[in-house]
């Protein structure tokens, strides 16, 4: 049972992140790609550290998974922040 | 481990849009913006890699990867507005 959930959510995080690659290549502007860039792989990433910590199911894969979830949401803010700053840059250099 | 080898499948077509902005995009921010997928897409396969051998040491490798992610993604995003706003200056 929690095998097939497991499964199921890393799958779920895998079409996240292919939806994210569609926005960063489809969309118009640089400040909407980093929108599609950095939302939506932060929610892909955390939910493949659920799947894979429901596949292994095992408390050194948990407290790893724990450890990298706690990283991704502390960090991915700060550097989306940055990046559209940067994206929003009047007269961004080639 | 069919379903293992999906994964690794689906994030490699990730990371193709990712190499595309990475290469081609047309302004710097959008080069950031596609490594930025690609440290994403190498987080996810470090994981798919610590489901396939059984070993934890590919998870220490991901945690790894975020933070040097965050750190690169932070230096070029404040490298782009230094130069935009000295270049305005």
């Amino acid at each position: 049972m929690s095998d097939i959930l497991g499964w199921l959510i890393c799958g779920l995080a895998l079409v996240i992140l292919l939806i994210a690659a569609l926005g960063v290549y489809r969309l118009p502007d640089a400040l909407s790609r980093q929108h599609a860039a950095t939302k939506a792989a932060t929610l892909s990433l955390s939910l493949f550290a659920l799947g894979i910590g429901l596949l292994a199911w095992d408390a050194a894969w948990t407290w790893r998974l724990i450890l990298l979830v706690a990283i991704l949401f502390g960090v991915l803010p700060l550097a989306s922040h940055a990046l559209g700053q940067a994206a929003a840059t009047p007269g961004d250099p080639e | 481990m069919t379903p293992t080898l999906l994964f690794v499948v689906l994030a490699g077509l990730a990371a193709v849009p990712g190499l595309h902005r990475l290469l081609v995009g047309p302004t710097l921010a959008d080069r950031v913006i596609g490594l930025d997928l690609l440290f994403a897409v190498a987080i996810i396969l470090s994981m798919t890699a610590a489901l396939l051998s059984q070993r934890t040491v590919f998870l220490d490798v991901a945690i790894g990867l975020a933070v040097v992610g965050f750190v690169a993604t932070l230096a070029w995003a404040r490298l782009i507005q230094v130069r935009a706003g000295g270049e305005s200056k």
